[in-house]
């Protein structure tokens, strides 16, 4: 019973001190509505709902002169909430909140309603029942927005600097444009040296540059700036905060005398360039561990690098006569087929990089080793960057031969008694006749798996595709972000990628960040959650309920005297979900812009019964 | 499952002009393109191909693919990766013939092709010094050929050269045989099927008229080039072989005289498709004379000289130059015999025995198949269970 009262104060509580002035504006949307929707009657039953103060018809309410009419209509009438009737939001609720704040009204008493996909578009052979939705949907935002206040976009203090994470090609790249552009970067590596995967002597497709080469270019373009600070050795310990305040903990030889401690720095951005890990095979997986002719591409590459040159190709002292690729090993994965790794879950994604590697270390091998033949058992060819498709022609040239097997009946190896590898592969090429070849080295095409920065992901709650690499916002309009604001992806920690898309990826990271840091201040938008002070118990369940650590917490506080919980918002961390709204038995907390009295005159605008006179 | 692994085939293919092989990717086009490939039922250009790139040298060494393709090019034309199938096609059959004989001269010979220069050149010493110590009187007022040649000795000599080329082709023929059908199909199959196909291998034999389906128009001339040449040669063989007696004579007869010109008729048609291919081989217009390999040089050289010098004979006999008719004549048994002796049992003419045989060979497989009461297919060639 208390908790009604409460709850009728609130409403009565809320109410404007005196009766909004709202104006309904109804688009025709040049007949894409009014041919089905009764654009005319609805502005006339919409006279009719209570603080409505004009309702009008426009032909194109986007249009300049529909726009001026809310602006005149401000001005003149005196309105102090708008609600325009037409289109989706996501086409032009931006639009009209300018409109509004033209007309110098608060961007935020305004309401959008989309009587177009939702009225007309949906029940077009139902123009009765479209036009009765039409007048309900527009009475629920009026409802709603008489309840509206005004709100302002958050401001919050700009940390202008930027954290990498990951001293590899990607970190090394964006650290040297963000530096570049005049911004102090910090970058953070694991290990004691910089490169990452590329710090191993290799052959580069496709320009077949060395590796040492474009690291060193890499890096002398990243210290020239003389703004980027590099910390070897060194780990994250722990994240918090948000965007333009990131607080983190490096766990590292700082200060003077070297020694391991953890230092405490604030960050406006945080890049993650944490890069993959090549998969590696488990025991005895193509015999993988169990021979010692068998081995990762990447094992090669070390071989290769190591090997004399001569007729034929020599590893660890034995002639190689006859060498086999498997590729998508740790790739594509079937389930059913292949085994799952530690985390329980299979590699069903392409690597996209190992077949130009098989590729370019097979053409190596026949280019360098005139007896050596090679062997290479594909189930497609993805090479599939410009350049690439050359190393195919060249392999194919060189006399490299090619099997094609399907993902879910991988080759089946055997040792012999010689020391060499018995092959048996059900080919494609031949109909499915199943092959067998005789080889003296295997060898592994692994793919990439995720880089290891659990610590981060954990405690800034990143999100993980199903491949396990970190998930971008949206593939193609957002390819750089990530759903925690101001974190950004470089590279292979967000998916299996060459070095070119790399450090493609790594400036683009880059520019985000700086169009971040530039600013003095950071903008977000007001739709997070206020704990009403008059009504919060400091019972805590909100704080139970929150996904986001840091966005609420109960806090001590002095009322009449005496000291009470409380709950409190961190406006930087809230991203307005509603979770604590939900649970909170006192209505002491909302969602500001979705305030639980806006729901309420929501539903009762739905449901509202307007007979015109 | 597939036979012993042979790494290094398609190296060794590359030896019989099938230098592009590599470049193939498999995708097919040369196989859906090929005329004559879907009524062999045998997938091929790939599936040749593919036996190559896999090394399956066995089951290369049994199929009749490579001899059911005619060159029209076609393939080649399409490839999109210039892989060359027809040639590849073309040098499987030169590497079947090498394997079919078992002296291990046609591997030499298509190998390297200067060992067969120098066995026609020594061969060709051997008949002129036979000559030069063994001929006959000279009669230097009138034109007495048979004086210097007996015409039965020559008669000897073609007999035991026909014998001899017989048996090594024949050797040749029977190892196809066996290992095109296998053991056990040789001794399972009833003989009446062997008897019963008998006619496919002669229609063959003298029209090769799978040759006129194949292929686009240029083909078909092609094939009637062909046709003239064989007709040529076996025109040749047979006054050779078979009316010496009658074909070398002192006696001059009339223009109009069957002997002239049975004589004339075969010397055109083997002069002008010879002289044609020379031609189309200098240009590379078509893909058949995109690559020419020695042993095609040498055939074509040697068949357009021995017919040349064999006219020459005649000019010089009829007109009454008995040194120079003397001369030309042993120049053109110099000729004649080592392309023959080299070319018929190891080399490029030995396809006048494959290529008929293959297809009766195939009818044979058919017919097995057939009685067996299975598809046409290879795989109805295995022994039935319950048989």
């Amino acid at each position: 019973m208390d908790r009604m009262n409460q709850s009728e104060t609130e409403r009565c509580g809320n109410q404007p001190a005196s009766e909004p002035r709202v104006g309904v504006y109804i688009c025709r949307c040049g007949g894409n509505i009014s041919d089905v929707v009764d654009t005319d009657h609805v502005a006339e039953v919409c006279k009719l709902i209570p603080g409505v103060t004009t309702a009008k018809v426009h032909t194109f309410m986007c249009s300049d002169p529909g726009q001026q009419t809310i602006i005149d209509d401000i001005r003149q009438e005196k309105l102090d909430r708008v609600v325009v009737a037409s289109c989706s939001p996501f086409l032009h609720e931006l639009t009209f909140r300018g409109a509004v704040m033209r007309g110098k009204l608060n961007a935020y008493l305004y309401e959008h309603v989309n009587i177009r996909e939702q009225c007309s578009w949906a029940h077009k052979h139902d123009p009765r029942g479209a036009t009765a939705k039409a007048i309900a949907l527009i009475s629920a935002a009026v409802g709603k927005v008489r309840h509206s206040r005004p709100l302002e976009k958050i401001r919050l203090a700009n940390n202008q600097r930027a954290l990498i994470v990951g001293g590899g090609p990607a970190g090394m790249k964006a650290a040297a444009d963000l530096a570049a552009c005049g911004l102090s970067v910090l970058l953070v590596e694991r290990s004691n040296r910089l490169g990452g995967k590329l710090a191993s002597p290799q052959r580069m497709f496709p320009t077949g540059a060395a590796s040492g080469e474009i690291l060193s270019k890499l890096e002398s373009d990243m210290r020239s700036t003389g703004r980027v600070e590099v910390l070897l050795s060194s780990e994250i310990t722990r994240v918090g905060g948000f965007v333009g305040n990131f607080d983190v903990t490096i766990h590292g030889p700082l200060g003077p005398s070297g020694s391991m401690t953890d230092t405490n720095v604030s960050f406006g951005a945080i890049i993650m360039a944490t890069g993959f890990q090549p998969y590696v095979p488990h025991d005895g997986e193509f015999l993988f561990g169990r021979h010692p002719a068998v081995m990762t591409t990447v094992a090669l590459q070390e071989a290769l690098a190591a090997a004399p040159e001569g007729k034929m190709l020599k590893v660890n002292g034995h002639e190689i006569r006859r060498v086999a690729f498997i590729h998508c090993v740790g790739s594509r994965q079937v389930e059913g087929v292949h085994q799952p790794g530690t985390d329980g879950r299979l590699n069903k994604h392409c690597s996209r990089v190992c077949c130009t590697t098989v590729l370019n270390q097979a053409l190596q091998i026949r280019s360098r080793f005139a007896d050596t033949r090679v062997y290479d058992l594909y189930q497609d060819i993805r090479a599939y960057g410009r350049g690439h498709e050359q190393y195919y022609t060249d392999a194919s040239r060189a006399g490299v031969v090619f099997f094609r097997y399907h993902g879910d009946e991988p080759p089946a190896v055997t040792a012999e008694k010689d020391a060499s590898l018995h092959i048996r592969v059900k080919d494609y090429l031949s109909w499915g006749e199943t092959l067998e070849i005789e080889v003296d080295l295997l060898v592994l095409a692994v793919g990439m798996t995720p880089g290891p920065c659990e610590q981060i992901v954990d405690q800034l709650k990143l999100p993980r595709g199903e491949d396990g690499f970190l998930q971008e916002i949206h593939p193609k309009l957002r390819p750089v972000e990530i759903s925690v604001n101001g974190v950004l992806l470089a590279g292979t920690a967000q998916a299996p990628m060459n070095l070119q898309e790399t450090l493609a990826a790594a400036g683009a990271a880059a520019v985000k960040a700086r169009s971040m840091l530039v600013k003095q201040h950071v903008e977000l938008n007001p739709y997070v959650a206020q704990v009403d002070a008059n009504l919060c118990e400091g019972l805590g369940q909100c704080v139970a309920e929150c996904q986001y650590d840091g966005a609420l917490k109960l806090i001590e506080t002095s009322r009449n005297g005496r000291t009470v919980k409380m709950a409190e918002v961190n406006p930087g961390l809230c991203v307005g979900c509603g979770a604590c709204v939900a649970v909170c038995p006192n209505r002491a907390i909302n969602v500001n812009g979705w305030r639980l009295d806006q729901y309420d005159e929501m539903v009762d605008g739905l449901v509202r019964e307007l007979v015109p006179a | 499952m597939a036979g012993p692994f042979n790494p290094e085939l398609h190296v060794d293919l590359k030896r019989f002009g099938a230098k592009d092989l590599d470049m193939c990717m498999n995708c097919g086009t040369c196989t859906t393109i090929c005329p004559m490939s879907e009524d062999s039922g045998g997938g091929f250009p790939r599936r040749v191909i593919r036996l190559v790139q896999t090394g399956q040298q066995k089951k290369l060494e049994s199929s009749l693919d490579p001899w059911m393709c005619y060159f029209c090019g076609d393939c080649t034309l399409n490839c999109p990766r210039n892989a060359n199938p027809a040639e590849v096609m073309m040098a499987s059959r030169r590497y079947l013939t090498s394997r079919y004989d078992f002296t291990g001269l046609a591997s030499l010979f298509y190998r390297n092709p200067l060992t067969e220069i120098i066995a026609i050149v020594l061969v060709g010493l051997f008949i002129t010094a036979l000559f030069v110590f063994l001929h006959g009187p000279m009669v230097l007022h009138r034109v007495e050929l048979n004086t210097f040649a007996p015409v039965k000795w020559v008669e000897l000599g073609d007999w035991i050269m026909a014998g001899t080329l017989s048996f090594f082709l024949l050797a040749g023929a029977v190892r196809m045989t066996w290992w095109t059908l296998g053991r056990r199909d040789m001794l399972r199959v009833s003989p009446m099927i062997f008897i019963r196909q008998i006619p496919t291998f002669f229609a063959h034999l003298f029209t090769q008229k799978r040759w006129a389906r194949c292929g686009s128009h240029p083909s078909l001339i092609r094939w009637i080039k062909h046709l003239l040449l064989v007709s040529g040669y076996l025109s040749m063989l047979t006054l050779v072989l078979i009316l010496l007696r009658w074909f070398q004579t002192d006696h001059v007869y009339p223009f109009y005289y069957p002997q002239r010109l049975w004589g004339y008729y075969a010397t055109v048609a083997l002069l002008y498709p010879t002289g044609d291919f020379i031609v189309s081989r200098l240009r590379r217009k078509e893909p058949i004379h995109f690559f020419t390999e020695a042993s095609d040089w040498i055939f074509l050289v040697m068949l357009f000289l021995t017919a040349l010098t064999g006219i020459m004979v005649n000019v010089f006999r009829v007109n009454g130059f008995p040194m120079a008719t003397y001369i030309i004549y042993v120049i053109h048994l110099a000729i004649a015999v080592p392309m023959l002796v080299v070319e018929v049992p190891f080399s490029k003419w030995s396809h006048i025995m494959y290529r008929p045989l293959s297809i009766y060979l195939a009818g044979v497989k058919k017919a097995v198949a057939d009685s067996t009461g299975k598809g046409s297919d290879a795989q109805a060639l295995e022994p039935a269970a319950a048989a």
